[in-house]
């Protein structure tokens, strides 16, 4: 065949022809061994392969419930909650997770910050399935530069914690206390709470001792999420309830005017309602602010916190103990009385000292008090007098008689960390040290010195004993426990607590002999007065260390000079209102503690004005 | 030029329908697979088909012996276009593949799979044997694979490269190889797979031994593989639903428009979509070899033989691999990967195939 000019040239495939079955079976082989496969995958193993897909797309999360909110009597908010953003990674969703730190570590550095972990902390502190917060309680701005890199940081994501906003930080600290991450004890001690690891709980105060009816109930939500971590839509979700809403006794008023009154001091301020025992106000000072603990509180500001010498995180209304010093005079009046040691008429004179075996008790008033009666005695708070009437009384009957008006004991109120005090009595003191009572310890007794000690919330209701004519209560601080719509969930009534074993004639006449004391001449409580309220009360001065007669202690230092106290109850008839306060090395009762007492009174008295 | 009306009587309307069936699928599952992804792919895919389809055009309505005559200069220019791609290339995911021409980005790795077989397929037909080839025969078609093979495994890009390997092994087996001379090249290449080990990057060994045992590194290299299983696996019998994968449309499959993209389709239209499709494919490549068998001579048979082949090495690559039944490489899936190359190559086959098949009855001119 001759070639044409084109080189078109055919060749006839010939035998090839024949060749094509073996690459049709090739082909044949090779699909069908794809379609098997497929079998394999989509048949046989799709229900596990189906599983597997849906772990990767759902994710259930929690959805963290609202505590409680906090109001006073007035339905004043004292406590609500605000969000707070951390950053998390959530474990499942990252791949290379050294890479994702070191890139989280150059983003937060481009804004010069410092991101707070490194790649080995996390890699410690990873479980699966639990979101890490790497980050708690980030600034807006640095919440916006997470969010603007997100599509380069998979994994990584933006969680709301609900924190606590306490409006009335520092005044309030000691009541309402505060919250903190859940501790790994927490988490064992009450395996039926739903916390979680993070999660957070009443760690002081209220919120501790109400954490279960505050805590709510966590909600949970499944999402599906994409590959990089990121929420694409919602398939569930089961709705968090907040928890119980909490309406306390106190009145915010009255306790701001308390811990304004209490500026630059320490000590504590109690006001009770006398009729219920309710707790109006209750102020520690110094305090601190429960806001810093929202998030876990700082290594440096809890060292602060923890050695500053004045204990702010204690709380003196209930746990500090003080010598009651002439507050006690109305205690060992009353049981004198209550004895028929002495009868109202019953008079001593007091030349400005009192004499027993070779020791000299001085009388606060250098030049005496000449013949006094018990009336005029407890106006002037005459010590005299009150040596002889303890030296007839005797320890063992005085102390009976302080435990009947509850000093000794907890009063009860639902608080923590309440202490007791104490009343000596002869078999406490035999047991305790081994020695016997001296007669002249006694003696100092009288006045409230020595081994006794009472809280400032004891002193109120011993007070608020009287003032309601011998009927008192356990200081109640929550009024009840309700549900948003104001379903009561739990109620705290009035719970009576005891009556005094004093006779109303005898209280009437102490409670006559209490509004000498501030509004006759020479009484030694005239800067408590309030102008047409009849306050009634009673100066303290305790000693710490013994003085020489007539020094105020200005000279000596700060932790040697005397705690001023003021107990009073206002009006002096049908009173309404007792206060306590006890200002600490504060010098005279009469000229440090009387007039917060008269700021609370008026505070509380103004406050019934207004709706 | 006058044109033979038997080329219009004798045109293969089934291989046309074959293949815009394929396309069509390949589409639909692109708008799914590309969804929410700027530039929407299955858009931009609709216009490389019509592109691809004008390209087709010129492949049939020229004499496939004319196009052969310039086998050799077409692969030059293959092979030109892959030594350009080292100087002007774009580097993505680590290694060099792209050149822009006029706007557009073309993978001349791609198109070099078709200047082989044109290549191979001249010298085949210009060099007939009696007999089988022999080592001495195949030095020549060997220098001619070896070239692209070569420029393409610096790129580097492992899987083209094997695949030129393939298509070349395939056109030997089909014009007929010694067993002396096949058993020996075996040996060889045998003995060069341990050392080629030493050459391979550093994402490739990874690849291989990923292969071996996914779960290896679940986070690392072996995640594309298991999530393509959980994806196919998934999709049970008869699918998700259209645009319901969750894999796919939450993003967890890799690669999900291009290589993997077959995962997508199978998650979402489960075991009886995958068989229909693998089905119109085995069909499409079964029709390609009666192209060969009934050729009107010996080039076409060749030509028709090497590109049917190279749909067929494609489909089942790229499927094996997404099943994971062969190690990661980046091979598409014909007609169905995203990608203007890849659409081009594979219309420009069909196109082979047409001209080889609507000539089969013509006389010559």
């Amino acid at each position: 065949m001759l070639e044409k000019p084109d080189k078109l040239v055919r060749y006839d495939p010939g035998e090839y022809r024949q060749r094509f079955t073996f690459f049709f079976w090739v082909i044949l082989v090779a699909i069908c061994l794809l379609v098997m496969r497929l079998w394999y995958l989509q048949i046989i193993k799709g229900e596990d392969l189906l599983k597997r897909s849906e772990n990767n797309r759902i994710r259930i999360r929690d959805v963290k419930a609202m505590r409680g909110i906090i109001l006073d009597s007035r339905g004043v908010v004292l406590v609500e909650n605000r969000p707070s953003f951390d950053v998390v990674i959530f474990p499942e969703d990252v791949k290379d997770l050294q890479g994702l730190v070191e890139k989280l570590v150059a983003l937060y550095a481009k804004v010069n910050l410092t991101f707070p972990m490194d790649y080995e902390t996390i890699l410690e502190n990873r479980r699966p399935f639990t979101p890490l917060r790497v980050d708690r309680n980030v600034s807006r701005e640095k919440l916006a530069l997470i969010e603007t890199h997100s599509l380069e940081l998979p994994g990584v994501g933006i969680d709301v914690m609900p924190v606590r906003e306490y409006y009335y930080g520092e005044s309030m600290a000691h009541i309402i206390g505060y919250i903190g991450e859940v501790s790994r004890d927490d988490l064992e001690r009450d395996k039926s709470s739903s916390y979680k690891s993070g999660d957070l709980i009443g760690k002081f105060g209220l919120e501790k001792a109400l954490d279960r009816f505050i805590r709510g109930k966590a909600g949970g939500e499944q999402v599906e999420v994409n590959v990089i971590g990121k929420k694409v839509k919602t398939l569930g979700r089961v709705e968090p309830v907040q928890g119980y809403r909490v309406v306390l006794s106190l009145d915010s008023q009255v306790q701001k005017a308390a811990w304004t009154a209490m500026d630059g001091k320490a000590g504590a301020v109690v006001a009770l309602d006398p009729r219920d025992g309710s707790v109006i106000a209750l102020v520690s000072r110094p305090g601190f602010d429960p806001n810093l603990f929202n998030r876990g509180i700082t290594s440096e500001l809890w060292e602060k916190l923890s050695s500053n010498p004045l204990h702010p995180m204690e709380n003196r209304a209930i746990a500090g103990q003080y010598p009651p010093g002439s507050t006690y005079k109305l205690i060992v009046a009353a049981a004198a009385l209550e004895e028929g040691v002495i009868t109202p008429e019953t008079s001593f004179n007091c030349p400005g000292h009192f004499d027993l075996g070779n020791h000299t008790f001085r009388c606060w008033r250098k030049q005496g008090h000449g013949r006094i009666s018990l009336h005029r005695a407890i106006v002037e708070s005459c010590d005299v007098y009150f040596y002889n009437v303890g030296k007839l009384l005797g320890v063992d009957r005085l102390a009976q008689y302080a435990q009947a008006f509850g000093l000794g004991a907890r009063t009860g109120v639902a608080l923590t960390g309440e202490r007791r005090g104490l009343i000596p009595t002869r078999e406490w003191k035999l047991t305790r040290f081994g020695v016997a009572w001296q007669p002249g310890e006694t003696i100092s007794l009288a006045i409230g010195q020595g081994y006794n000690t009472v809280t400032p919330i004891q002193l109120a209701n011993a007070y608020a004993a009287v003032a309601n004519n011998g009927e008192y209560f356990t200081p109640r601080i929550v009024q009840r426990i309700e549900t948003d719509d104001g379903e009561i969930i739990e109620e705290f009534r009035p719970e009576k607590k005891a009556v005094l074993p004093v006779s109303q004639e005898n209280i009437q006449l102490l409670k006559k002999a209490l509004w000498g004391v501030v509004n006759e001449p020479g009484g030694t409580g005239g800067q408590a007065r309030v102008a047409g309220r009849d306050v009634a009360g009673k100066t303290g001065t305790a000693q710490v260390i013994g003085m020489p007669a007539g020094d105020d202690g200005a000279a000596y230092p700060y932790e040697y000079r005397d705690h001023a106290l003021f107990v009073s109850f206002a009006p002096r008839d049908n009173p309404e209102i007792a206060v306590a306060v006890v200002v600490e090395h504060g010098g005279h009762g009469a000229s440090a503690a009387a007039p917060v007492a008269k700021k609370v009174i008026e505070a509380y008295f103004e406050g019934k004005k207004k709706p | 030029m006058k044109i033979d009306r038997r080329l219009i009587f004798n045109f293969d309307w089934m291989l046309l329908l074959f293949v815009l069936l394929i396309v069509c699928a390949g589409i639909v599952n692109l708008y799914s697979a590309g969804y929410g992804i700027s530039g929407e792919p299955y858009l931009k895919q609709i216009r490389w088909v019509f592109l691809g389809l004008f390209v087709m055009f010129l492949t049939f309505a020229f004499d496939y012996r004319w196009i052969a005559r310039y086998g050799y200069w077409v692969h030059g220019l293959a092979l030109l276009l892959l030594i350009a791609v080292f100087v002007v290339g774009a580097v993505t995911k680590g290694s060099q593949r792209w050149i822009t021409l006029g706007g557009f980005s073309i993978q001349p790795s791609e198109l070099v799979k078709i200047t082989l077989i044109l290549a191979l397929a001249k010298y085949f037909n210009d060099h007939r044997l009696e007999g089988k080839y022999g080592i001495r025969e195949l030095v020549v078609p060997f220098l001619i694979v070896l070239a692209p093979f070569v420029l393409v495994l610096k790129q580097p890009d492992l899987g083209t490269a094997l695949m030129l390997m393939i298509l070349f092994g395939s056109m030997v087996l089909f014009v007929g190889i010694r067993w002396k001379t096949l058993l020996s090249l075996c040996a060889i290449a045998l003995m060069i797979i341990p050392l080629g080990w030493n050459f391979l990057a550093e994402y490739q060994r990874e690849r291989v031994l990923t292969f071996i045992d996914p779960e290896r590194d679940p986070l690392g290299s072996g995640y594309h593989i298991i999530q393509s299983i959980i994806a196919i696996g998934s999709g049970g019998i008869f699918g998700k639903g259209f645009m319901r994968g969750t894999q796919s449309q939450l993003k967890f499959l890799p690669e999900q428009q291009t290589d993997f993209v077959f995962s997508v389709f199978a998650e979402e239209w489960g075991f009886l979509g995958t068989v229909l499709v693998l089905v119109l494919f085995l069909v499409l490549i079964l029709w390609g070899l009666k192209i060969a068998q009934h050729s009107r001579d010996y080039l076409g048979t060749l030509i028709a033989y090497g590109v049917t082949m190279m749909i067929f090495w494609g489909v089942f690559i790229n499927v094996a691999m997404v099943l994971g039944i062969l190690p990661v490489v980046g091979i598409p899936l014909p007609f169905f990967s995203y990608g203007g190359s890849s659409m081009v190559k594979m219309m420009v086959a069909t196109g082979l195939l047409m001209n080889v098949s609507m000539r089969r009855y013509v006389l010559q001119s």
